[in-house]
């Protein structure tokens, strides 16, 4: 991929840093327009309201889990973006942390991007993220009677869907 | 029952009463809503959704990259090519190919056909009938199918297309297609009026929408909310503007903003979308380049990241897909306009007659399927 990157990713990647030089464990360039920031998963609540007050990424556009098995870790995703910031409009930043695959869990940001209240729930949903200090944390999508394990961990086969 | 965006309960009112509106499809899908009642008032509601949730994002990872492309398009039929096209770009991406001149612009058409005809849909079904407008339906209806049958020309399907599978389209456009498509413009754009001298400045509708649900500025970007929603409340933000795809690049089009953030404001954004898609198709037949429209993409996905987005007739699509080197996407995440908009269904939906929340439930245009995957 040839892309030239411009400065407004290396602005938001150099600003985070010093602004939490102990917390942010990896900065990536993706490719244009998208940055990716691994962060120390005990510190989100202080990095996520810096980032929407000071940065100016004031919406959420979701939160994606993905299972690492090999790992032992789920990474918990969480795409923010900006409405009111012009330099950093067209900019999708993912936060990453990196959580333990036997107990996952981060604290909640629903008092900072009120939108992350359905977000989390699927999240927890789907990957037994727990989310502390939701106000609502339960279920949201699969069926009331499913009592199984979370089901978008990759140990959890469908193998009437094909092999994978 | 509580969240965040809904205020406490008032615990001393004797006089409330828990009602439950579907899951029987209210109108546009299967989704409840669980409405706590005062009287003729509703309190607060609480969105219980899932119930065509078919677990789209866990089926992907077990299919190839191109076989996903009809169920990814699935649950949004009405807006297939843009469910298509946003699966597609981070596909695109992953695999460095890039997509022809032509190949974008017929694209470009496509979706915003695709654009006017939910649109048309969203007039018929969630403004029209849940104002108790029959003839709008019927007009909207009528008219969508006209688009319908050009899209079925250019596709070979009426609704769901698989057009875009990674490296162009399918087909190029049929002969003939442009005079068809131009003529169908030009009988549209004059209908359009009609539209709004029948429905949109019809004395009932505005007495009905005027003030209701009103998502301020400031809120708006504090929920997040995106697509028609978003610009409703005046923000003027569209994809095909901050991060052009397609061919949109190249075309002069507005974003139509209003203020007001009430129903009738979003009623009014989509009338003006439509007006937009028809510049937007008008000026991208005039400027068709010649050439292939598509070029060969692997089957195959490297490993890393890549993230799309387009602007949908619902607002925003944001895919995530992860690859690890097989023909199969390790993860794929979609976040999409109506699970996003979500947020504001017992925002805006407290404090209001029961009356009232048809009318503010329609203009979210919110689509159960799409929000359940």
């Amino acid at each position: 991929m040839t892309q030239t990157i411009s400065a407004r990713e290396e602005t938001v990647i150099n600003k985070t840093k010093s602004q939490f030089p102990q917390y942010i464990k990896e900065t990536r360039i993706d490719s244009e327009r998208r940055v990716t920031i691994t962060f120390d998963e005990d510190h989100l609540q202080e990095i996520a309201s810096w980032m929407r007050d000071d940065l100016g990424f004031d919406h959420l556009i979701g939160i994606a889990g993905v299972d690492y098995p090999t790992q032992k870790k789920i990474e918990c995703l969480y795409l923010v973006a900006s409405f009111s910031k012009p330099e950093f409009q067209d900019i999708i930043l993912t936060l990453k942390a990196e959580l333990a695959r036997d107990n996952p869990s981060i604290s909640s940001i629903t008092s900072i991007w009120q939108s992350a209240h359905f977000h989390e729930r699927e999240a927890f949903e789907m990957f037994g993220i727990k989310f502390e200090g939701h106000p609502d944390l339960r279920k949201l999508l699969t069926l009331d009677n499913w009592e199984g394990p979370p089901p978008m961990l990759k140990d959890i086969k469908f193998p009437e869907m094909g092999q994978r | 029952m509580t969240t965040t965006t809904q205020p406490p309960l008032k615990e001393t009112s004797q006089s409330t009463m828990d009602v439950s509106v579907g899951p029987q499809h209210p109108g546009s899908g299967h989704v409840r809503l669980l409405m706590r009642v005062d009287g003729d008032y509703i309190v607060s509601i609480d969105p219980d959704i899932g119930y065509v949730h078919r677990g789209c994002e866990k089926i992907a990872e077990y299919r190839n990259y191109v076989s996903n492309i009809p169920h990814l398009e699935r649950p949004c039929i009405i807006d297939a090519i843009h469910l298509n096209w946003a699966y597609v770009l981070p596909v695109e991406k992953l695999q460095g190919v890039t997509v022809p001149p032509r190949g974008k612009y017929i694209a470009t058409i496509a979706a915003e056909m695709n654009r006017i005809m939910s649109h048309l849909y969203w007039l018929a079904i969630n403004a029209g009938v849940f104002s108790g407008h029959t003839t709008i339906f019927m007009w909207a209806f009528g008219d969508r199918d006209l688009f319908i049958e050009l899209a079925e020309w250019l596709t070979g399907a009426r609704l769901t297309y698989s057009f875009l599978p990674p490296g162009g389209p399918r087909r190029d456009l049929p002969f003939g297609f442009e005079q068809k498509l131009t003529k169908l413009l030009d009988y549209f754009e004059k209908r359009l009026i009609e539209y709004d001298r029948v429905f949109f400045s019809n004395p009932l509708v505005v007495a009905r929408a005027k003030g209701i649900g009103v998502l301020k500025k400031e809120d708006a970007i504090k929920l997040g909310v995106t697509g028609p929603v978003l610009r409703a409340s005046g923000v003027e933000y569209d994809v095909r503007k901050v991060e052009p795809y397609g061919a949109y690049s190249d075309l002069d089009f507005r974003i139509p903003t209003f203020n007001a953030g009430d129903s009738y404001a979003r009623f009014i954004v989509r009338l003006e979308e439509m007006k937009q898609s028809i510049n937007i198709i008008r000026q991208a037949l005039s400027k068709m380049p010649k050439g292939s429209i598509a070029r060969k993409a692997p089957l195959v996905a490297p490993e890393g990241e890549a993230i799309g987005r387009v602007e949908s007739s619902r607002g925003e699509i944001t895919v995530m897909i992860i690859g690890d080197n097989s023909d199969k996407p390790y993860r794929v995440k979609i976040m999409n306009g109506s699970f996003r908009n979500l947020i504001a269904l017992p925002y805006l939906i407290r404090n209001v007659h029961i009356a009232d929340m048809p009318i503010i439930y329609g203009s979210l245009d919110y689509w159960p399927v799409e929000a359940d995957r």
